[in-house]
């Protein structure tokens, strides 16, 4: 794990006293709120900014912004903290800007399909919201990640194969700037509003060139069925083609994800389930009563041909959202495979057509590993993640943990790939951005130069030095 | 091909160190959109052709100067499609064009827009250097996003050279149909219907009729037909072909020619002239003599916002005018693309 080098300046106390004046107890110098927001759910060595304030409305946040810029202190965005590349930590100190009490659901327009919120609603909380609209927000990473965190992310999950990612349904942000401005970007028309399309720019900037502090996004009618199925596979393989085939059929599957039996094995023990410990795929199908039969006899005959076996239905909402869960739960129940580990995740994307191909050399170097492994991932998709379980005792796992890293991502670069499908660049995979985007980056650079000439918005992230 | 890269690379280079103005051109059928043309031409119609082509990945790669046309039958021969339907104005049109302008046809409120589709980007910068951006892969959070950012901006940002977009199974049925409905009525249908489970791909409402396209499944869209009544469209694929190239009798109307992008549920626009309504309600066109700040009034209570599209006066700036903040964070942008400011200068704003 590549630890930054980082020079920290000693925080003025003429500041910290003007965000006392204006924030009260809403500002925290406590250790444990320092350390809570200078880590996330990475391996990477945690980095405490030097204060934490709890704005409640974008001009506080601008407020803030400015009183840091005059003394040339840095701002970290921070959401719920659950990004896997060490996106928030405050590696050249400075203030944390925590956006959760930013929680309101400001207005739901059933008729027009969206909704706009305060950048510290979660997706959980927002479902909630809509329960009796006959709508529903289908981004789904698996932690209870805000709203804001997602769009600075450009988070996806289990639904992005129909639904897609924060990309496409992010319509509108407000944003304050490296100067403490205040932008709307987007709005409610379905098209892109005048000028640049800068809603896209600040979806996946990871808190780099402004602090969003309310999204409007694009619901989603609620199907009219839905039906869960688990099925398990006598390899990887066949598991991986079965995907490949049901996406070049055009089946407008809503739901596919991939475990493999040592996934399958955690997930048995942390949520409870009786699995068959193979190599299994999670799908779900959306759409009226007459297609998603019509999808379900499609994939299930893919899946018998190919040695699929104990096809399982969840009919029943309950039963689906268990399945589900314990989908998401898979890093932290994978976590539970090694007493007092530090996990490691990768996260490369290759074209589907490869993907079969790029998880059978990717086993050939699990097999190699003297930790355990385990693989899973939105195979719809391209994207697969290891979580690789390292013995912080056993400090030398560490390199052979960075060697796999980067074995898988330099083989998803050779197939057209990318070294990161949903969990971003941060600080953990920089180190890859040369090698992925050649000269590209300095225009992503100089972007961040002409945004952000101070350096101050979450300083040593997505950009190399 | 690299030698026509090396040429265009070579003619930027000089422009930025002359700081003369380059006008960057594909096939031409969209010189009336935007402000004015300014500078040299630079055409990207030799760099034509398409790269690779996957059906099973569901990607295409292509150069900017393949004519859409062209691109369009090579995905049909595999049963493929862009899904935005971008409009051509044209058979010369290319895909670099359809790009930077970030038009989408009437598949777009249901299917998604230009930008949805863009996996990846390869372009020249004003500073003459080749750059790629994303890929083709369907996710890629590797940096700052800017294929999509391409998409619309018009050519003030680069050249685009090829572009990495996912494509689309034709559907396996389409029907169209129509009933006659007044505009009110047409648009509390658009969007009653968008909330329902229906296989819609376009809706329209003109001349006294709204025009429904149903795409899927043959079983959804019959049971669809059924559930909308309505009458025939025999030849629905021409009426959808003649509204996304503006062929229709109302585009040949005299007056200046307006689009506005509000939402979708916003009550019949009360301007002169005559409109069409379409994506659901969320797009108006409006051929009208009213003056620029009324419609752009009328689009900003809609929550949107108003190009001058077609005619008209446009020595106001044809996009809805930029607030003081926001036109100094595009600055920032081009210069951080095009320091000399030589790529399509006012083709969006005057001073970008
Ligand atoms: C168990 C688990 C499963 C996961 N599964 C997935 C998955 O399937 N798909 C996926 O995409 N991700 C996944 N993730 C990653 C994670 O959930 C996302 O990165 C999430 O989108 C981050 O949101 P957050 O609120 O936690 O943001 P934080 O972690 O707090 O912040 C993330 C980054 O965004 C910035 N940021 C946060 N809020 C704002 C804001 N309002 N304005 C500007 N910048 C801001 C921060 O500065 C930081 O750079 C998973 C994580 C875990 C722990």
């Amino acid at each position: 794990m590549n630890q930054p080098v980082s020079s920290r300046k000693p925080f003025p106390a003429e500041l910290l006293a003007a965000l006392m004046a204006k924030f009260g107890d809403r500002v925290s110098t406590g250790a444990a709120i320092l350390e809570q927001h200078g880590k996330d759910e990475s391996a990477h060595p945690h980095a405490p900014p030097d204060a934490v304030v709890f704005p409640e409305t974008t001009a506080e946040v601008a407020l803030i912004v400015k009183l840091c810029g005059k003394h040339g202190i840095p701002v970290i965005a921070f959401g719920a903290g659950s990004s896997l590349e060490g996106h928030v930590l405050a590696i050249y100190g400075g203030v944390s800007i925590d956006l959760t009490r930013m929680n309101k659901v400001l207005a739901v327009h059933a008729e027009d399909q969206d909704v706009t919120v305060e950048a510290g609603v979660t997706r959980k909380q927002l479902n909630q919201h809509l329960r009796d609209t006959g709508l529903f927000f289908p981004i789904d990473p698996g932690a209870d990640a805000t709203l804001g965190g997602m769009a600075a992310t450009r988070a996806s999950g289990t639904n992005a194969v129909r639904y897609g990612t924060m990309s496409e349904n992010v319509m509108g942000l407000t944003v304050v700037l490296a100067d403490g401005r205040i932008i709307h970007t987007g709005g409610r028309s379905r098209k892109s509003a005048a000028g640049y399309d800068l809603t896209r720019l600040f979806v996946g900037s990871e808190g780099t060139l402004g602090l969003i502090t309310e999204v409007t996004l694009r619901l989603h009618t609620l199907p009219e069925a839905v039906s869960a199925a688990v099925c398990a596979f006598p390899s990887v393989d066949a598991a991986v083609r079965a995907v490949i085939q049901t996406i070049q059929l055009g089946v407008p599957i809503a739901r596919c994800e991939l475990l493999d039996a040592t996934t399958i094995g955690a997930v048995n023990l942390y949520s409870g389930l009786e699995l068959r410990e193979a190599p299994m795929l999670f799908c779900e199908f959306h759409g009226t009563t007459a297609s998603v039969a019509e999808q379900a006899e499609t994939v299930q005959t893919i899946a018998r041909e190919l040695g699929g076996m104990d096809f399982e239905w969840a009919t029943k909402q309950e039963d689906r959202t268990r399945l589900w869960q314990a989908r998401h739960d898979a890093y932290l129940a994978c976590r539970r495979l090694r007493p007092n580990n530090r996990a490691f995740s990768t996260d490369v994307c290759v074209p589907i057509s490869r993907l079969a191909e790029c998880i059978a050399e990717t086993y050939d170097d699990i097999a190699m590993a003297s930790m355990p492994v385990a693989l899973f991932g939105h195979v719809g998709d391209g994207n697969f993640h290891l979580v690789i379980l390292l013995d912080p005792d056993h400090p030398e796992e560490a390199d052979l943990a960075d060697a796999l890293n980067r074995r898988v991502v330099m083989r998803a670069l050779e197939m057209g790939g990318t070294c990161t499908g949903e969990h971003g660049i941060g600080i953990g995979k920089i180190e890859f951005m040369n090698e992925e985007h050649g000269d590209a980056v300095s225009v992503m650079a100089a972007i961040k130069k002409s945004l952000d000439p101070g350096n101050l918005l979450n300083p040593g992230k997505i950009i190399p030095a | 091909m690299q030698d026509i890269i090396d040429q265009l690379a070579h003619a930027i280079r000089e422009a930025a160190s002359h700081k003369t103005c380059l006008r960057i051109r594909g096939g031409g059928t969209k010189d009336f959109y935007g402000g004015p043309l300014r500078g040299e031409s630079l055409s990207t119609t030799a760099y034509r052709g398409v790269i690779d082509y996957e059906p099973t990945e569901l990607v295409v790669i292509a150069r900017a100067g393949t004519p859409l046309p062209e691109l369009e039958a090579v995905l049909r021969e595999k049963g493929q499609m862009l899904a935005f339907e971008p409009p051509h104005f044209g058979s010369s049109a290319t895909l670099g064009g359809a790009i930077a302008a970030g038009l989408s046809g009437p598949r777009r409120a249901y299917a998604g827009a230009v930008r949805d589709f863009m996996l990846g980007v390869r372009m020249v910068d004003g500073k003459g250097s080749d750059l790629r951006f994303g890929g083709r892969v369907m996710k890629n959070v590797a940096g700052y996003d800017i294929s999509r950012l391409m998409a619309g901006s018009l050519g003030t940002l680069g050249v685009i050279l090829e572009a990495s977009l996912k494509t689309l199974p034709l559907p396996a049925a389409e029907f169209t149909l129509r009933r006659e409905q007044t505009q009110a009525e047409a648009i509390a249908l658009m969007n009653e219907w968008a909330g329902k489970p229906l296989p819609l791909s376009a809706t329209c409402h003109t001349g006294g009729f709204l025009y429904v396209r149903l795409s899927g499944a043959v079983a959804a869209v019959r049971a669809a037909r059924e559930k909308l009544g309505g009458e025939e469209v025999t030849d629905g694929t021409t009426f959808w072909r003649e509204l996304r190239d503006q062929r229709l009798d109302f585009f040949t109307l005299p007056e200046p020619l307006w689009r506005l992008s509000i939402k979708s549920t916003a009550a019949a626009l009360d301007l002169p002239g005559e409109q069409i309504i379409e994506w659901g309600g969320a797009l108006r066109w409006v051929r009208t003599i009213a003056d620029a700040q009324t419609i752009r009034e009328a689009a900003a209570r809609c929550g949107g916002h108003a190009a001058l599209f077609r005619g008209g006066d446009k020595t106001t700036g044809v996009f809805h005018p930029l607030p003081p903040v926001m036109m100094r964070l595009h600055q920032r942008l081009k210069q951080a693309f095009d320091p000399a400011g030589i790529l399509n200068p006012g083709r969006m704003y005057e001073g970008l």
